[in-house]
């Protein structure tokens, strides 16, 4: 059978395909498993680094600023996304507490780090070998980092608590709602198979310029 | 690309390698086994497909499968409000939005903690069992199933998250307080393992079969 050089595989169902220059918005899907393979994203390198560069400015308040108060029987309460794991912490839950940190605010910062740093190098075309690695890292992180789910779980807090308290939303509510929307952006502007190509062609003219 | 489907052939019969991490196709040129073959361009190791795919997914899920049954058996909240307090489970948790007439958080927290974990373990034991008895039907909607369970898996975190920012919030000394419970580790573990389940589980494996 005559395949196109180089073919590529679908990752869904290892069928073998001839390789496809996408037009421009054009999105292929495996004929066999419907898997979506390629969907043309513009200026995906630029989009990553503005959306991930205002989401890092807005990290650290996110985490540490209180997110709102409740006031109840004259008492005050305030809780930043920081509290929430270290009262898991502190009840004993170390499992969960653990976990919290982990999806809340570690993986979300090293993702939205790695995508900052990765698509400023690529801007630069500044290469160096842990680049790689580093967008490998990116691919194995992506499902654990939950901020967005966070922000939903917020949400029902708020409607489960409107009629016992009063909530007076804080500074660090809207960082966070903004840190959620930049990394869903970020993420819908990231375009993995163009990242790749990019390093690929970083690698190729390192190539050559040793060979010469 | 549609000539292709008549006359199938996938890339491990042609001889080429997916690489899992940056999806570049690569002619193996290994023979035997304990050779690797390594990504040119991302340098991780290659495999025709994920190793032990099914032995790992089949662990996971029977864990998730055994550690469920404690998530929502066990309370998950215990809410105190003015001196009485309460432990309360998952479905308890439910239950109080339908009487509250909260009828669609109600059915997000349901769907979050409850279907999606029993779809997830139920639907990756299907895919399981039909590969070993070598089910050749349905494969696409299967194939579908399976990305489906991998895209929803994470949102079962919600329960926890609303738990966590309840106990952080809503805490005014003696008079109100909530906290977490038991079952809250266990239903962490769930989502855990169910999700590594899904990671570990290699799709191109039901089209072999």
């Amino acid at each position: 059978m005559n395949i196109g050089s180089p073919p590529i595989a679908c990752p869904g169902c290892d069928l073998l395909l001839k390789n496809i220059v996408p037009q421009k918005g054009q999105k292929i899907s495996c004929p066999r498993c419907n898997t979506l393979l390629y969907k043309d994203k513009n200026n995906s390198v630029t989009k990553v680094l503005a959306i991930s560069s205002s989401g890092l400015m807005v990290f650290i308040p996110a985490i540490f600023l209180p997110l709102m108060t409740l006031s109840s029987f004259g008492l005050h309460q305030k809780g930043s996304i920081y509290d929430t794991f270290v009262t898991f912490y502190k009840q004993g839950f170390f499992f969960v507490a653990i976990m919290l940190f982990l999806t809340s605010i570690f993986f979300p910062l090293l993702k939205i780090s790695l995508l900052f740093s990765i698509s400023l190098l690529l801007k630069i075309r500044w290469y160096s070998p842990g680049l790689p690695y580093l967008l490998r890292f990116v691919h194995h992180l992506d499902e654990w980092a939950m901020s967005e789910i966070y922000l939903l779980g917020i949400f029902i807090t708020i409607i489960k608590v409107y009629n016992m308290a009063e909530i007076h939303f804080d500074t660090g509510f809207f960082c966070f709602l903004f840190l959620v929307l930049s990394t869903i952006s970020s993420s819908s502007a990231f375009d993995h198979h163009r990242f790749w190509h990019e390093i690929e062609s970083m690698q190729q003219s390192i190539k050559l310029k040793k060979t010469k | 690309m549609n000539s292709n489907t008549e006359t199938v052939q996938t890339a491990m019969a042609a001889g080429y390698m997916l690489c899992h991490d940056c999806g570049k196709l690569i002619q193996a040129t290994i023979t035997g086994a304990g050779e690797r073959q390594v990504c040119p361009r991302c340098h991780s190791t290659l495999h025709f497909r994920f190793p032990n795919s099914i032995t790992k997914s089949w662990a996971l899920i029977i864990c998730a499968a055994i550690l469920i049954i404690p998530a929502n058996v066990l309370p998950i909240m215990y809410v105190d409000f003015l001196g009485t307090g309460s432990y309360s489970t998952i479905m308890d948790g439910i239950i109080y939005f339908f009487h509250s007439g909260e009828y669609g958080i109600g059915l997000i927290i349901f769907f979050a903690s409850v279907l999606v974990p029993v779809f997830k373990i139920i639907g990756m034991t299907m895919i399981l069992l039909s590969i070993h008895f070598k089910w050749k039907s349905w494969l696409r909607h299967k194939a579908i199933m399976f990305r489906v369970i991998q895209f929803i898996g994470r949102w079962s975190m919600l329960d926890i998250f609303v738990i966590a920012v309840m106990s952080a919030l809503l805490h005014f000394g003696v008079l109100t307080s909530t906290e977490a419970a038991p079952a809250a580790s266990y239903f962490t573990a769930v989502v855990v393992c169910s999700m590594f389940a899904a990671t570990a589980f290699d799709p191109r494996l039901l089209w072999d079969a």
